[in-house]
């Protein structure tokens, strides 16, 4: 696999569809989901994640329950979360969901955690919104561990001790999945991601270009900082929204009724305002190519780049015919194009596969100076 | 030198809200040169944002031109604030513009506030309406505020009468600005960094496997 993955990212929304006025059931969109991510393999991309919520109209409340179906029928697809919630889930029970995940899929497994920002989700498992930064510090430090150590004792500030806890199982080949850490615009999760050394992903998609700039320099200054290598060394994924017809125009006319009714910006300003001030795309392959080229100039040489594709109430076939643009006519010349002047010291999406045999050599020269 | 934001919320054009501001803004400037101190004011009209206004609120995100109206209000030493009273509040417009700036932008910043309304009878939305809110932004509310009626505009030049108030309440305006003495301007980024930093504690462990 080249420097980068490309991939997508799906919220899973149950969206009217706006031109229809029809709603897909739960257990449309479900199936619709698995079948994205299906596709998105077959059309050669690399990455699947799925969101995390806890409420209509959204459906995917048990992500690793989804990812796992879907491993069952992909290959090479590395399937992920956009993003787990790292505050209202048990550390232990992420620790024990992916480390299984991880079995099934052979490796081809790694997630995303975030904070959420949905006020009633904390009380629901049993926590305080209030308490979201503390709380992020302190399961994050225990899943770590979990990860990272045999026996583990434990104790903190919100969740009962562990004594002599053993993770079951093990993470594959005693290597945990790597991490990213997603943020829309708080500075706190670039710190954190930073501080251990673990990836940054910027949504990107809902906030100008200047703000992910920010956020992404920042991240990549204390990364240094922390000893993790070079700033441009830093692991950095990015967020997209794109929609594409053949033709530019005919791109724009089809969108703009899902646009104009999305959940999370309709009603507000116009397609043409939003697509000047955010990353979205809508238009020809072409346009979406420069566009995204055009990401690295604010980011620097980057590792991961998933797009939004499948919501406020796209049809499953339409969502189909967006792969398919991406699959033969953007992402290999994204692939070709990114490679171009990227530097040897920048290092390539992280996969199960680099992460053993890091830690192997890891081993083999800790063996070495053992033996001096 | 002190720099002077003056937001106005009024919507018509010629607008009574806006000639009361730029009257404070000119007795205010007045006040501050005679002590001395070089001004600079700009007036940030909150009609010509209308829509910025609005779309930030369901965006989340601020327009470049909003965003500069914001970096205008955050970066100045003080600020006069001229709202129009509606259904005994301020304008809804005036809330919003507050409502979308960003956290911690009135911070230490020292406000004068104004209002005008049809009639006298709306006078106390300066203390219920306005001052509270600005205090809940942690700014430093000047104790005299200006509200106009539409009749005070026209009243021979009597005791009590509009001019006195404006000028009355720059010089008190003047006096609080020249006591808080400079502001620091607080960076909610920077800080929540700090906060995190101050969290984790202790040193980054080793590199990531790769």
């Amino acid at each position: 696999m080249s420097g980068m993955q490309f991939g997508i990212f799906t919220v899973g929304d149950v969206t009217p569809d706006p031109t229809t006025g029809r709603t897909p059931t739960e257990a449309e969109r479900i199936r619709a989901t698995v079948t994205i991510a299906k596709k998105a393999e077959e059309v050669g991309l690399d990455v699947f994640a799925t969101g995390e919520h806890h409420n209509p109209p959204f459906v995917p409340s048990s992500p690793t329950t989804l990812l796992g179906y879907i491993a069952a029928q992909t290959e090479r697809l590395i399937l992920s979360t956009s993003t787990t919630l790292i505050t209202t889930n048990d550390p232990v029970k992420i620790a024990e969901d992916f480390s299984v995940l991880q079995h099934l899929s052979r490796g081809r497994v790694d997630l995303m955690l975030g904070r959420g920002n949905t006020g009633p989700v904390y009380p629901w498992f049993g926590q305080d919104i209030r308490m979201a930064v503390p709380l992020t510090v302190e399961h994050y430090g225990l899943l770590r561990r979990l990860w990272r150590e045999q026996v583990v004792e434990w104790s903190g500030e919100f969740r009962s001790p562990l004594q002599e806890f053993t993770l079951a199982p093990q993470p594959l080949d005693g290597v945990p999945p790597f991490v990213w850490h997603g943020s829309i615009r708080t500075p706190e999760v670039a710190e954190l991601a930073a501080f251990y050394g673990d990836g940054f992903f910027a949504n990107h998609i809902f906030w100008p270009s200047s703000h992910t700039q920010r956020m992404v320099e920042s991240y990549r200054q204390r990364f240094e900082h922390h000893g993790h290598g070079r700033a441009d060394q830093a692991i950095v994924g990015l967020g997209g929204q794109v929609f594409m017809r053949p033709n530019s125009q005919d791109a724009v006319e089809e969108f703009r009724p899902y646009f104009d009714n999305a959940p999370v910006y309709g009603h507000g300003p116009s397609l043409e305002e939003f697509t000047a001030q955010t990353p979205l795309t809508v238009g020809s392959p072409q346009q979406v190519i420069d566009r995204t080229l055009g990401f690295r100039d604010y980011v620097g040489d980057y590792q991961r780049q998933l797009f939004l594709i499948d919501h406020a109430g796209l049809p499953v076939k339409t969502v189909l015919e967006q792969l398919d643009l991406l699959g033969e006519q953007v992402v290999p010349v994204l692939r070709k194009e990114f490679a171009v002047g990227r530097p040897e010291h920048v290092p390539d999406a992280p996969t199960h596969e680099s992460l053993v045999a890091a830690a192997r050599a890891r081993e083999l020269s800790q063996d070495e100076q053992e033996q001096r | 030198m002190s720099r002077l934001a003056v937001v106005s919320g009024g919507l018509r054009e010629p607008s009574s809200t806006r000639l009361l501001a730029d009257r404070l803004d000119q007795a205010v400037q007045h006040e501050l040169s005679r002590a001395g101190a070089e001004v600079t004011s700009s007036v940030i009209e909150l009609r010509r944002l209308g829509r910025p206004i609005m779309d930030a609120m369901l965006t989340g995100f601020p327009t470049s031109e909003l965003e500069e109206a914001f970096e205008t209000v955050a970066a100045a030493d003080a600020l006069i604030a001229v709202t129009p009273a509606f259904n005994a509040s301020f304008s809804g417009l005036f809330k919003c513009f507050f409502d979308v700036l960003p956290e911690e932008s009135l911070a230490d910043m020292p406000v004068l506030i104004a209002a005008t309304g049809g009639t006298e009878r709306h006078s106390l939305v300066l203390e219920h309406a306005l001052r509270p809110m600005f205090s809940y932004l942690h700014a430093v509310v000047s104790p005299t505020g200006v509200y106009a009626a539409t009749e005070d505009f026209g009243a021979r030049s009597a005791s009590g009468g509009l001019a006195e108030r404006i000028g009355r309440a720059a010089a008190d305006f003047t006096r609080l600005l020249r006591s808080c003495g400079t502001r620091t301007r607080r960076d909610a980024f920077a800080e929540q960094l700090a906060e995190m930093e101050q969290l984790l504690g202790g040193t980054a462990p080793e590199r990531n496997a790769r």
